[in-house]
């Protein structure tokens, strides 16, 4: 794994944009109950936040799959074989996020599987809320962004 | 089918029926949306009928667009005749509801008939019920949507609050906590059907003839709306809009008597300031990138953080010259949560307080509440006086044209209203002679819902661009001048084409001219499968237009209501940029004769034969 979608949930304005891009692609129609991404919406909070599976480095539904039916791509991350998945759900049931999901219709599991390397919520997110980066440079990205935040407080400490 | 979802629930409160009908019949002549939902009306609802009785059609319809993945695609139009101006009732709103309806698997639903307790309408995909809402009786917005969406938070809601049940004539329909279908008195024609709410969730989905074009074409339009000159400010306008209305030399204050409040730059600073120290995250509507709406959050005001629209929160200040921005905030939470609209009913208080400041209401039929200008906690009291129509609020509940018939000559005098009654939207009309128009001959009174967005808006502030659309569309940058007369009929003509086909694919009308309407066209194609031209789809909009004549026709209607107050033909503004400005009435009437044979009407405003020939509508 080099890449992740990294999100930035304080850009999301919940428009859902990602959703509907994501179904369209793996499944040629629009349904968010399709989609590998959701913004869960809490309105009385005021929050949008999108989810899909984070790529972990020790995947529990890899560890839960009695089929060996998720594999670890090295760039891609977890993936479904869809030749050996029976359906159980096991995966659903142990991903601690809810990165996994049942189509509503076939009954398939679902779960992100990066668009091959060129994730479309990326490239559609009108906020770039979304970001498709270099796990390596993430956490260098966030100190920078950190440092900037310092530096606003301490122009305002100086006044 | 793509696009549609072939589906059209019709369900009769009266009898606990629930029916679906084919959208597909519809289509061609009608599009979907504000067409296909005027067409129904006109089927359903009897002829002159109390809009308040069972008979009434209260139609929800979304169009081949809303909930795809064509930009700002969220909105969904409803339509029933009007309690407040007794003719077409027409609202659209945005969010999130509309997109859910379709991932149910219905394009939309009419109710008709009448509960015998109050009820709510529980839809998810394939069932759908009709349930005893008892529990819901008297519950604000807010807390309805909470109950409605305690076993799934994803579930969207379309409900009236309070005010609809006591079938207040400024109420609208609520969709969740934030959109609305707020003018015409809606919320009142669902209370009057003992329908609470309607829940919806949605797991079935759309078909899309060509996905792949879609999502080149829906690019486009993405990256066309961010290329839109006031993109970037737009998160900012819950304080800047004040601003831009000043730019564009918009504003009105009070009851349309000035345009140059003097206090008004500390209302100004005072609503940047509270938003600035609020609790505030942009938030949209169903894929827009634009941005309208903040989620807006003050620790111990109002008691409620909820996503706000810039225009009804601003248009609280300019209406009530309430300064204290605290009090506006509590005023926007109440309206929101008790169900009404807030242009109506901002602007009927706006108007009791001129009346007051005139000794024409006085503290003893004020229930004696002082009532000036800028009373921020009379304005609260009296928010909540309409909505359970009480006191003073029995009334204004119904309105600025019903109130100011209650009050004799004097009230009747200071009244400002377009046509039918519909209180004005967030603007002085008076130098804008296309908007004014548009006032009086629109389906339902409603500039926004003909004209909004037109070159006339931002003629002051961006020239240029004005001068360049009104020469495009009607062949001189003359055109854009709002003082001017000439070409105005045509222009109105013009924009409420687009209006039409906005709410009619489903889509928002803010975007709409930005992104053009051959990328619609197209989006319209890739969607449905079905072949389109920007032609055909605009002789859809004037059958659709005139569809809507013959309602109003046929409900009465004829050319002396086609009008506007008349103190807006005789008091010429008396300050600001536009000093000296009044409807002149003889070249109001010649714009209307203008319009009117543009469209194809006689000169009593009804459709000939050969325009209803013409457009397949005999």
């Amino acid at each position: 794994m080099e890449k992740m979608v990294v999100v930035d949930y304080n850009k999301c304005i919940g428009c859902r944009t990602c959703e509907t891009i994501c179904s369209l692609t793996h499944e040629g129609r629009i349904n968010p109950a399709e989609a590998r991404i959701n913004i869960v919406k809490y309105e009385e909070m005021g929050t949008n936040m999108p989810m899909l599976c984070q790529k972990c480095e020790e995947p529990a539904c890899v560890a839960a799959c009695p089929m060996k039916a998720i594999t670890i791509d090295a760039s891609l991350g977890a993936q479904i074989d869809y030749s050996r998945c029976i359906g159980c759900k096991m995966c659903i049931m142990a991903c601690p996020i809810g990165g996994v999901s049942l189509h509503p219709t076939n009954k398939k599991i679902i779960m992100c599987d990066l668009c091959q390397g060129d994730p479309q919520c990326v490239k559609s997110c009108p906020q770039q809320a979304l970001e498709y980066i270099d796990i390596s440079k993430l956490s260098l990205k966030k100190r920078r962004e950190g440092v900037k935040k310092l530096a606003r407080f301490l122009e305002e400490v100086t006044i | 089918m793509n696009g549609y979802t072939n589906k059209i629930l019709i369900i009769n409160l009266s009898n606990n029926s629930i029916q679906t009908i084919p959208t597909q019949e519809y289509i061609e002549q009608f599009i979907g949306g504000r067409g296909i939902a005027v067409k129904l009306l006109y089927e359903l609802t009897p002829k002159n009928v109390n809009a308040l009785r069972p008979e009434n059609a209260l139609v929800f319809m979304t169009g081949p667009l809303t909930g795809t993945l064509a930009p700002s695609s969220g909105r969904i139009d409803v339509v029933s005749k009007s309690p407040e101006t007794k003719l077409l009732g027409g609202a659209n709103a945005g969010g999130f509801f509309g997109p859910e309806l379709k991932y149910a698997g219905y394009d939309g639903i009419v109710v008709i008939g009448k509960a015998a307790s109050l009820v709510y309408i529980d839809i998810f995909n394939d069932e759908v019920e009709i349930k005893e809402a008892q529990h819901l009786s008297g519950k604000g917005v807010f807390d309805t949507v909470k109950a409605l969406r305690k076993d799934d938070k994803d579930t969207q809601i379309a409900c009236i609050g309070p005010a609809g049940e006591k079938l207040v004539n400024l109420s609208g329909i609520a969709f969740s906590m934030r959109n609305y279908a707020a003018r015409g008195g809606l919320g009142a024609v669902m209370g009057s059907k003992n329908l609470k709410a309607i829940a919806v969730r949605g797991t079935r989905g759309l078909s899309i003839a060509m996905p792949d074009q879609l999502k080149d074409i829906a690019e486009k339009m993405r990256e066309r709306i961010k290329n839109m000159p006031s993109y970037q400010e737009y998160p900012e306008w819950h304080y800047k809009l004040f601003s831009i209305l000043e730019s564009d030399s918009k504003s009105f204050f009070g009851n349309y008597e000035d345009t140059a409040w003097k206090e008004r730059f500390e209302a100004y600073e005072n609503a940047e300031r509270f938003v600035k120290r609020a609790e505030f995250r942009s938030e949209t509507c169903f894929g827009c990138p634009l941005r309208c709406w903040a989620y807006i959050n003050v620790k111990d005001i109002g008691g409620a953080g909820i996503a706000a629209c810039q225009g009804t929160l601003t248009s609280l200040v300019n209406f009530t010259k309430a300064k204290d921005f605290d009090k506006i905030w509590k005023a926007y939470l109440l309206c929101q949560d008790l169900g009404l609209d807030i242009s109506g009913t901002s602007a009927v208080i706006a108007y009791a307080m001129d009346l007051y400041s005139k000794g024409i209401i006085t503290n003893s039929n004020a229930d004696d509440v002082n009532l000036p200008y800028g009373n921020g906690d009379a304005l609260i009291s009296t928010i909540k006086k309409i909505a359970r129509r009480e006191g003073l609020g029995a009334v204004l509940a119904d309105g600025v044209k019903k109130a100011s018939e209650k009050m004799g000559k004097d009230a009747e005098k200071r009244a400002v209203y377009a046509k039918g009654g519909l209180e004005l939207w967030l603007m002085e009309i008076r130098p804008f002679k296309a908007v004014a128009l548009s006032c009086a001959v629109t389906d339902s009174g409603s500039h926004n819902r003909a004209t909004y967005g037109l070159c006339e808006f931002y003629y002051k502030s961006m020239r240029k661009q004005a001068e360049a659309v009104a020469k495009n569309l009607v062949g001189t940058e003359k055109a854009a001048i709002p003082t001017k007369y000439e070409y105005k009929p045509k222009l109105v003509a013009i924009y409420e084409n687009f209006h039409i086909l906005a709410d009619s694919l489903g889509v928002c009308s803010i975007p709409f001219m930005p992104v053009g309407l051959d990328l619609w066209t197209n989006a319209y194609t890739v969607c449905t499968g079905m072949e389109a031209t920007p032609m055909n789809l605009t002789t859809a909009a004037e059958r659709i237009r005139t569809l809507e004549r013959l309602f109003n026709v046929r409900e009465g209607l004829s050319r002396k209501d086609d009008m506007i107050a008349e103190r807006l033909f005789n008091e010429p503004l008396k300050d600001g940029a536009w000093k000296g400005e009044v409807l002149d009435k003889e070249k109001f009437v010649e714009m209307i004769d203008a319009y009117y044979s543009l469209q194809g009407w006689d000169h009593e405003g009804k459709p000939t034969q050969e325009t209803l020939k013409q457009l397949g509508l005999e």
